[in-house]
């Protein structure tokens, strides 16, 4: 099955509030989508949704051909997703959390996508042999989000989500995460969500992005249209800016 | 790492990670002190056990009632906050999008719950067997073993009640851990009036918004002054109003006291210093304690205008407490709740020696509180 992740109408929120309504969204093998938005548009609630983290109000969510609210934990091993970093177990090391990860979703602490990416081991090209025996509480924001990406990549999931992961990471670090991220979905066997506020590296990253406002998918770019704006720089900033200027101005 | 461990791995780590996080020299003198005070304390429970032995061994509503009902109810609140604790670490938030069903962690939970059951269950039974062996009482293992299956009851009670509340799962409000039963303790921690801080620097969150939880605490605390205040008035006694006046004062000071903003880098990185901040801090706590203390004081001057000393010892005892509680609040500055706790500890372990050993206990009392006075004024410089 191509499809990944089906969202259908989805609507949820807190407390009976909707935050999110009427989210449609597809993704196939292969597609490396760039979610963006202004703070509060929605994006992490839209993320939590997907991953069941909170109910859904209306809608549907499938995950690889499952079926997210029948059937949660057949869902939940189809994506890893790189969890906030200041969420991750300060008590426990790097690869405690590794292997407790690989445990839960039934593989080996070193089931990675390795044949997907050339060169050298993960651990090596996110730099982390020198920390992921130290207690997480002693890790940057960096270095945590590093964890987290490595262990959403556990299991090799056909789904893979970034939320604002790529935020915290250090210039060498988010090249890296963003080479792994362009080489496993060139390998059609993943695909991809980034929700980022670093809205320049969406053009070079993603095959398409979609802007969320006010709750809603307010406009999306496809492949043409994002290598069009990628040429000129800023192009794709002031196309995202001129998005938010329309919907604030409407 | 297996998962199935995880909720204990994740307990003894966050304990290691606590310890680590410490002074040595703090660690040190928690070691020290707190097993000399343990030491003292094992002393003089077993002087007291036999000195009141042949009472103790004849006493049948101890041995039919007191005992095992004590016994239930401390493992029933103990089996509680356990499995609560268990609980707590099985939702955590890291764990909510991995593929780990409610059921699975619930019986994650459980199984730590047993762990963490079995060394408590095996130390009730050595303290209970080993108390009866003091006083004689026949058969002291059978006891233990008898101790032990009572607290053993409550505590699976409790455990089982809690490990199947139907709550939770999907954490909706998604910012915290999923809440797992109502956390009253810690919600006092958080409680309200945290406006009381902002009051003290004036900010616009400073000012009182009227509420019912803080209408019925102030008719509450109104009618015991009354009550206390008519008590008096009837009997033309200064006692009963004095007594009402210097508890109600020092409850309200302790309620509204809230010291976190001296864990703030915004007062920490001022030019201002530690005295400063925490008397502002104490500033509204304390006139709201003495405003209350006064009707109750008032009545027991009319009530006997004779004993006007019981009513104005009554106000410096209640100076005295206040201030001691303040460095308390000040010391634990993120848990009120631990402050409040370790206050009425201190001051209820003192009153026992002072029983002893006369009023010179009150000089360790006050020792303690310069020490404590110290740390958290170092603790605000230095970080």
């Amino acid at each position: 099955m191509d499809e990944v992740l089906a969202v259908s109408g989805l609507s949820a929120g807190y407390r009976g509030r909707a935050v999110v309504r009427g989210i449609d969204l597809s993704l196939r093998r292969g597609d490396i989508i760039g979610l963006l938005g202004a703070n509060g548009s929605g994006k992490s609630t839209l993320i939590r949704a997907i991953t069941g983290q909170i109910p859904l109000l209306g809608g549907s969510v499938m995950v690889d051909g499952v079926d997210l609210a029948a059937a949660p934990e057949r869902a939940k091993a189809g994506f890893g997703l790189a969890i906030e970093p200041h969420d991750l177990p300060a008590p426990l090391s790097g690869r405690q959390y590794i292997e407790l990860v690989a445990s839960i979703r039934g593989c080996a602490p070193n089931d990675l996508p390795s044949a997907d990416l050339p060169g050298a081991d993960l651990l090596e090209r996110l730099e982390l042999g020198r920390w992921i025996d130290r207690p997480i509480a002693e890790y940057s924001l960096g270095t945590r989000a590093k964890v987290a990406i490595l262990a959403a990549l556990l299991g090799r999931p056909p789904l893979l989500i970034f939320d604002e992961t790529l935020n915290g990471l250090d210039p060498v670090a988010a090249w890296e995460v963003k080479r792994v991220i362009t080489a496993l979905c060139a390998s059609g066997r993943h695909a991809v969500i980034v929700s980022t506020h670093v809205v320049e590296a969406v053009p070079a990253l993603c095959s398409r992005a979609v802007l969320m406002a006010d709750g809603s998918l307010n406009r999306s770019w496809d492949a043409a249209q994002l290598v069009e704006a990628g040429r000129a720089p800023g192009a794709f900033e002031a196309s995202v800016m001129q998005a938010l200027r329309m919907r604030a101005a409407a | 790492m297996r998962h199935d461990r995880l909720v204990l791995i994740l307990l003894r780590r966050e304990l290691i990670a606590g310890l680590r996080a410490m002074r040595r020299r703090d660690l040190a003198w928690i070691g020290l002190g707190g097993g000399a005070l343990l030491a003292y304390a094992i002393a003089d429970i077993v002087l007291a056990l036999q000195a009141a032995a042949p009472r103790l061994r004849h006493d049948q509503l101890l041995w039919t009632l007191g005992l095992p009902l004590t016994l239930a109810v401390l493992g029933a609140l103990t089996g509680n906050a356990v499995a609560r604790l268990c609980l707590e670490r099985a939702f955590a938030p890291f764990l909510k999008a991995l593929p780990l069903g409610s059921r699975q962690r619930r019986q994650m939970a459980g199984r730590a719950t047993l762990a963490i059951f079995a060394p408590l269950g095996v130390l009730v039974a050595v303290l209970v067997g080993f108390a009866c062996a003091i006083i004689g009482k026949p058969l002291p293992a059978a006891w233990g073993v008898g101790a032990a299956i009572l607290f053993a009851l409550g505590f699976g009670t409790a455990a089982i009640w809690r490990l199947r509340q139907p709550r939770l799962l999907l954490d909706e409000a998604a910012s915290e851990t999923a809440p797992v039963g109502r956390p009253r303790l810690g919600r006092l921690d958080r409680a309200r009036p945290r406006w009381l801080s902002s009051w003290a620097w004036k900010l616009p969150g400073g000012h009182l918004r009227p509420s019912w939880k803080l209408a019925a605490a102030g008719l509450l605390l109104a009618a015991s002054a009354i009550l206390g205040a008519w008590a008096s008035l009837a009997g033309r006694t200064a006692g009963p109003a004095a007594v009402a006046g210097l508890a109600g004062g020092i409850l309200i000071f302790m309620l509204s006291l809230r010291c976190q903003p001296l864990g703030s880098p915004v007062l920490r990185t001022a030019p201002i210093g530690f005295t400063r901040v925490w008397l502002r801090l104490v500033q509204l706590p304390l006139q709201l304690s003495l405003a209350f203390f006064l009707l109750p004081a008032g009545a027991a001057l009319a009530a006997e205008p004779s004993a006007w000393a019981v009513p104005v010892a009554g106000g410096l005892w209640l100076l005295v407490l206040n201030g001691a509680y303040a460095v308390f609040g000040a010391y634990f500055l993120n848990t009120p709740f631990v402050a409040m706790l370790s206050f009425a500890s201190a001051l209820a372990y003192a009153s026992y020696e002072t029983l002893e050993y006369g009023r010179t206990v009150l000089i360790g009392l006050a020792a303690l509180v310069v020490f404590l006075w110290h740390r958290t004024r170092q603790r605000y410089r230095n970080g």
